[in-house]
């Protein structure tokens, strides 16, 4: 009898062990990061990025695409540098991730030391400062910046719509400092005029004295370079107080907030062009899909940290099937490795600068949509 | 002209200052509590307006909800939070602490009712017109200016000659003194917690109208009515109202003298200015005797 519970004993802890041991051979868990502003006044763009994210989770769980169910570790960035690297601190040091979704110039800016020097990907799909560009080979970005976007928008507007003399309303940060190092040099170029520039601090919320001098520089047209609430509120309160020249901006105003102000009607954006209606099944998937879960139509940003994710999901997935460590070194060899993705959008590959390139749309806000003008490619 | 527009545009923008900052320099200079909260009834006022006009109750509704919303959340903040706080010889810094999660708390809530994105109470009022060359107005410039001056006159009235409002000034000068007099702080209290968020729902329903609104924008209101009282003068009503008109003032026609981005930055160098040079304020009593 002693005998027998003795071996029934053994046949249990050996079942016990081989199902623990399989199970952690075959299902491993993955976690990535995210730094998105889930409050203040940025906190509208939390809520579109993660609706590409997690959309992109759903499908790479559903596929099965990797050992274990992938999740996202999200941390509030406010938009503001100082809480993102907080947050990147502990994800990159107790959560453990390989690699993070960043937003915004400035945050994307400030952890990206922390990346390179933790060897951990951070991937950028929102900001869209030139500066980006350069952060290393641990900073990817999946969004064109908005250098292109500026030397998408301002020729067209030059030549077809007449516009020569231009003001600049611009954040005061590195993002807004950026777009008019890249407006000044555009306009040259395009024969047209930066008449005068007016920056304004990131916490600034009454813009009719800015209107004033607006008015003061008779411009044909006023590009708005900040984001969040605050471009919404220029945009009011400048119409509010009698600025009546065409308003130009770029893709961070693509947010349905924004589009919904009437005052908003006939303001010129950029933005990355996305055929929402290609055939390719990454595409198809995405739309059918992100439409019916979140009823409306998919953005730009919604794209990007949708592909953000699959990225890495095509990326962990092919290290898995050779036996390897999904950790950021991997995934970044893996990408250098891999020349291209299918992602929404088509296929394309990452520059040597680790940003993939899409052409630019120059559109026009028509009953809160946008329509396209035109289509530069680079 | 500039400067013309520059000094409308100012007076409308430090006329809703001085609406806001009164009502916390007035709930602060009673009561001595650092209601950090005032910029969460700012944001309660102003929701509440919005989602009455976006399901069409009309102007009147709307004020009286955003009202209502306004003095509700004031008594309960002052019943349910700073009188335990303060039966329990709680520290200045509690109240200060506790008024603080109070406002986070609210910000998160309307968040999650209203979305955190930006809205905007449509009104034509808003739209400005070329009244001369070059100098636009709008309707609510002059409803903002007309509305401060009314509020400020039936204000002052009301401290000047009613029984409340010099039990008011009383409990300001010796909270002591007025128990000794009979009088009920805990009640004088409730009634400065009524006025001082009165104060704040016209300057919450313009600015709806004007700048649009996001949760996050009551710690921006706070900083402007602390840098308002402290520049007027702690626990001076009518000091108060003219440091919001200076700093409104000086934010707009300092676009004549610096560059843009320093026009928030001039609303503290004066605030800097008074803390070296007059730290008692425009209208404020020095502490030391």
């Amino acid at each position: 009898m002693k005998k027998i519970r003795n071996l029934l004993a053994t046949l249990s802890v050996a079942a016990c062990a081989f199902a623990f041991g399989s199970g952690s051979a075959a299902a491993q868990d993955h976690t990535i990061g995210a730094l998105f502003p889930l409050s203040g006044p940025n906190a509208v763009y939390g809520d579109v990025f993660m609706s590409g994210s997690d959309l992109a989770v759903e499908h790479i769980n559903a596929d099965k695409m990797l050992s274990g169910p992938l999740s996202i570790a999200y941390e509030d960035s406010q938009g503001k540098p100082q809480p993102a690297v907080v947050g990147m601190t502990k994800l990159v040091n107790v959560t453990h991730v390989p690699y993070v979704l960043s937003a915004f110039t400035g945050v994307s800016k400030a952890i990206s030391t922390l990346a390179m020097r933790n060897e951990v990907v951070a991937v950028n799909g929102g900001g869209v400062g030139p500066d980006l560009a350069s952060l290393g080979k641990y900073f990817w970005n999946v969004i064109p910046l908005v250098n292109l976007e500026v030397r998408a928008a301002m020729p067209y507007l030059v030549k077809e719509k007449g516009i020569k003399r231009v003001v600049l309303i611009y954040i005061d940060d590195p993002f807004g400092n950026s777009i008019l190092d890249e407006l000044k040099s555009t306009l040259d170029k395009a024969g047209g005029e930066l008449v005068d520039t007016l920056s304004v601090p990131v916490t600034a919320q009454q813009f009719s004295g800015i209107a004033a001098k607006v008015r003061a520089a008779k411009p044909d047209a006023v590009y708005i370079a900040s984001y969040g609430a605050q471009q919404i509120q220029i945009v009011k309160q400048l119409r509010d107080n009698g600025v009546s020249q065409q308003f130009i901006t770029y893709s961070g105003y693509l947010v349905p907030d924004a589009l919904a102000l009437p005052e908003s009607e006939g303001l010129i954006a950029t933005g990355q062009g996305v055929n929402y209606k290609s055939d390719d099944p990454v595409t198809k998937r995405f739309v059918t899909d992100y439409e019916a879960k979140y009823k409306r139509a998919p953005t730009a940003y919604n794209v990007n940290y949708y592909n953000a994710v699959l990225i890495y999901g095509i990326l962990a997935h092919a290290l898995e099937a050779e036996g390897k460590e999904v950790t950021g070194a991997n995934l970044l060899a893996k990408r250098e490795e891999m020349k291209s993705f299918n992602l929404v959008g088509g296929t394309v590959s990452f520059q040597s600068n680790g940003t993939l390139l899409f052409p630019i749309q120059v559109k026009v806000v028509k009953n809160g949509k946008t329509e396209v003008l035109t289509t530069v490619s680079f | 002209m500039l400067a013309l527009q520059l000094t409308i545009t100012g007076l409308q923008t430090g006329a809703l200052y001085a609406l806001t900052a009164v009502g916390f320099s007035l709930i602060f200079g009673s009561t001595r509590i650092f209601h950090f909260a005032h910029g969460a009834t700012f944001i309660i006022a102003a929701y509440l307006f919005y989602f009455m006009d976006i399901s069409g109750y009309g102007l009147f509704l709307g004020i009286v909800a955003a009202t209502a919303g306004a003095i509700a959340f004031g008594l309960l903040l002052n019943r349910f939070v700073y009188v335990p706080i303060q039966r329990d010889e709680g520290s200045f810094f509690t109240v200060f602490v506790a008024s603080f999660g109070i406002g986070i708390v609210v910000e998160n809530v309307v968040g999650m009712i209203f979305g955190r994105g930006f809205v905007t109470i449509q009104t034509p009022l808003s739209f400005s017109t070329e009244v001369m060359d070059g100098l636009f107005i709008a309707p609510l410039s002059w409803i903002s200016i007309l509305c401060a001056a009314a509020f400020f006159g039936i204000l002052w009235c009301f401290l000047k000659f009613s029984h409340m409002g010099m039990s008011l000034r009383a409990l300001a000068d010796n909270p002591e003194l007025v128990r000794v007099f009979g009088l009920n702080p805990r009640f004088i209290s409730a009634c400065a917690f009524t006025i001082g968020s009165i104060l704040v729902v016209p300057a919450a329903i313009i600015s709806g109208a004007t700048s649009g609104l996001n949760p996050a924008m009551g710690h921006h209101v706070m900083l402007i009515s602390l840098a308002a009282t402290i520049v007027g003068g702690i626990g001076s009503v009518t000091g108060t109202l003219l440091a919001g008109l200076v700093l409104g003032l000086a934010e707009s026609l300092a676009l004549l003298y610096v560059d843009s981005q320093w026009t928030e930055a001039v609303t503290f160098a004066i605030l800097f200015l008074f803390i070296m040079l007059r730290p008692s304020g425009l209208l404020g009593r020095s502490a030391a005797h």
